[in-house]
């Protein structure tokens, strides 16, 4: 890249109400026992409660407004605005898209749209990753504003009831990147797929498929193979790679951070990593869940609060998703 | 942006099985509203048949214009630095959970590939895909090809959008390669307008109605069209958009309107390709659309009228190409490509 880009600002607009797991699990009559507690690490999840403001979109304009507002960046400047939710939206992806929604809501109206599907909790470092590309890469592009809303499907909270994954809450959270912004430096990201298990995580129904099978709209997850897939190992692996492409060793990494999943995901990262995992984000998935792409904007947000980076710091953000994808970044504090 | 980077090959595919308009129009319901062109929409459309897929899936649709495409280029799919597909209407499983990027890696043993997928753009995806497949190739030394690919599958009776076009289903892909001393890709304009959002949309099946189901027609999956705002808000715009996006891309490589050899536009009706010849002052000949044989193709119109204007002999070494349409959301998106 020849412009460093970084991050001017980040936030998150997440319902008030929050539901606890044991309800969920409860609802959707899942076994909730000491054991799954303990792997899933999750006390609580955010949840939208009907209000319309609380809508995917909705929620997606609040969170852009916010970040724009917190990075004191005129709407009218935004040259894109690049949008990673993983979760079904108000009307059909890809015909319609909360871009647009969030591009006229928040003013952005010199800017052009665009969105990613397919790559789960990793859309977000694609979306960073093409972001960064695109105002490093194009004269004319200086800013973009990166934007997700996820709700997740009512009645399917708890991933793979039978032996429960994690626990998806609802929320939204929007990033500021601009070129020769002086923080949040986006070195370089690493991304990965592997096409064999396009259907390891999907939603059945509701579209050409099955048009009309409700029970069939709902997240379903392989077990079995996303067991057998070696996601913390896959991940360190492309740390590694990314690393020397930028010619740094792991030793120069100050911290890590990860997507909440759970706490057992959490402890094979820590494990892969050498105990690197920045300790915001355990109590962030106990008190929220899995958040989709949101996770990384909630963890770098206690992060860079925490105080525990400083100035100069090189950080680690990475991710696996459904595809199944695998994304690990780079960025300088 | 790098200039060096082009199309090394592009294909597309579409099923065998056509429908004539006129039957496309006798099982289909029938749009009480009025448009406010001066048209007749089922006679002026200028389309007489649809290709419709039958047992093919959308993927398939995507993998066989992968495979046409990878074929023709001679290069091994190990190659593929990066897959985006940018299909724009409803794929096999629900989005943005699931894309068929990962279903045409998988069949055309890309093993080394990153795949993801554009949804944004409707049939402008192509543009904005684009942009972001040539920035990502510009920005990282080790993207150096990538495999653009879209399926469209139209749902079940839902192949009438009045008042724009009538719509065929097929796949399409582009490849991508560094250091092309022809077919150049020279710069991308894409601009939306998305106040505009919710005047075209297919409501998901958690809010469907149950009148939609079933019935002489059953509306999973149909297009929502506001013809009323399309009316007042869309057509008057239109024009400036494309204006707004051609010559935006002009600037951005230092050329001049005269300069473009030949443009490929989209097949959605003869009144439309009329309204762009005229307010762009480009004769028919050096138009992509004329006889519109394959009708409206969505994203992949860009692909095939490329295509078939190669092939025809219509884009000759040293024309400069520009390639520029319009779709949901909404988008406008215009490219330059130097042979």
């Amino acid at each position: 890249m020849r412009a460093a880009v970084g991050i001017l600002a980040a936030t998150c607009h997440l319902p008030q109400h929050k539901r606890s797991v044991e309800d969920l699990f409860r609802e959707e009559g899942a076994n909730f026992s000491a054991d799954v507690a303990a792997r899933l690490g999750i006390k609580q999840v955010p949840l939208q409660n009907g209000d319309a403001s609380e809508t995917a979109s909705n929620m997606a304009v609040a969170a852009a407004q916010k970040a724009l507002q917190r990075a004191k960046v005129d709407p009218l400047t935004v040259n894109v605005v690049v949008e990673y939710s993983i979760m079904p939206q108000e009307y059909l992806v890809p015909v319609w898209n909360m871009s647009n929604k969030v591009q006229a809501e928040v003013g952005a109206s010199k800017s052009f749209v665009v969105g990613f599907s397919g790559g789960g909790s990793s859309n977000f470092m694609v979306a960073l990753s093409s972001a960064a590309a695109m105002l490093s890469e194009n004269d004319s592009m200086k800013t973009a504003l990166l934007v997700t809303g996820d709700t997740t499907i009512p009645g399917n909270r708890v991933l793979n009831p039978d032996d429960p994954v994690t626990v998806m809450g609802d929320g939204a959270s929007a990033v500021v990147l601009q070129r020769d912004a002086p923080g949040g430096v986006v070195i370089d990201t690493e991304l990965w797929s592997e096409g064999n298990h396009h259907d390891i995580c999907y939603i059945p129904g509701g579209s050409l498929i099955h048009p009309d099978d409700m029970s069939l709209y709902r997240m379903q997850l392989d077990k079995a193979r996303y067991d057998a897939f070696p996601k913390a190992d896959t991940l360190r692996r492309m740390s590694d790679k990314l690393l020397e492409r930028a010619g740094l060793k792991f030793s120069d990494v100050a911290c890590l951070l990860c997507s909440n999943i759970s706490a057992q995901d959490e402890a094979a990262m820590q494990q892969a990593f050498e105990d690197k995992v920045s300790p915001v984000c355990a109590p962030n998935r106990e008190s929220h869940g899995h958040l989709q792409g949101t996770d990384f904007p909630l963890n770098y947000l206690s992060l860079i609060e925490s105080g525990s980076v400083k100035q100069g710091d090189y950080m680690l953000s990475v991710s696996h998703g459904m595809g199944v994808t695998a994304a690990v970044s780079l960025l300088r504090c | 942006m790098n200039q060096n980077i082009g199309i090394l090959e592009a294909n597309y595919y579409l099923p065998p099985t056509k429908k004539t308009l006129a039957q496309v129009f006798e099982d289909e319901e029938k749009p009480t509203e009025t448009f406010a062109a001066n048209v007749d929409f089922e006679k002026d459309i200028g389309i007489d048949a649809l290709h419709v897929a039958k047992n093919e899936t959308a993927a398939d649709l995507c993998i066989n214009a992968a495979r046409r495409t990878m074929e023709k280029s001679g290069i091994d799919p190990k190659e593929i630095d990066l897959i985006i597909d940018f299909t724009s209407i409803p794929e096999d499983y629900v989005a943005p959970t699931w894309s068929a990027a990962g279903q045409v890696q998988k069949a055309i043993g890309a093993t080394r590939a990153f795949a993801t997928a554009i949804n944004t753009g409707g049939c402008a995806s192509y543009q904005t895909t684009l942009k972001v497949a040539c920035s990502l190739m510009s920005a990282n030394d080790r993207y150096n090809t990538a495999l653009l690919v879209a399926g469209d599958k139209t749902p079940e009776f839902n192949h009438n959008y009045f008042p724009i076009t009538v719509v065929s289903d097929g796949g399409s892909a582009v490849i991508l390669k560094k250091n092309m001393t022809k077919r150049r890709i020279l710069g991308v304009e894409v601009a939306t307008v998305g106040r505009l959002h919710d005047m075209w949309f297919i409501p998901g099946i958690h809010n469907r109605k149950p009148e939609d189901i079933g019935g002489k027609y059953p509306r999973w999956l149909h297009v929502c069209g506001d013809v009323q705002r399309f009316n007042k808000e869309l057509i008057p715009i239109n024009l400036f958009m494309f204006r707004k996006v051609i010559q935006g891309v002009l600037k951005q490589v230092g050329k001049k309107m005269q300069d473009v050899s030949y443009f490929v536009y989209p097949t959605f009706s003869t009144w439309d390709l009329k309204a762009f010849s005229t307010a762009f002052n480009v004769p028919p000949e050096r138009m992509s659309g004329a006889g519109m044989h394959h009708g409206h193709l969505q994203e992949t119109d860009m692909v095939v009228g490329y295509v078939d204007a190669l092939e025809a002999g219509r884009i000759k070494d040293g024309d400069l190409v520009m390639l520029a349409t319009n779709g949901a959301g909404f988008s406008w998106g215009a490219s330059l490509v130097q042979h």
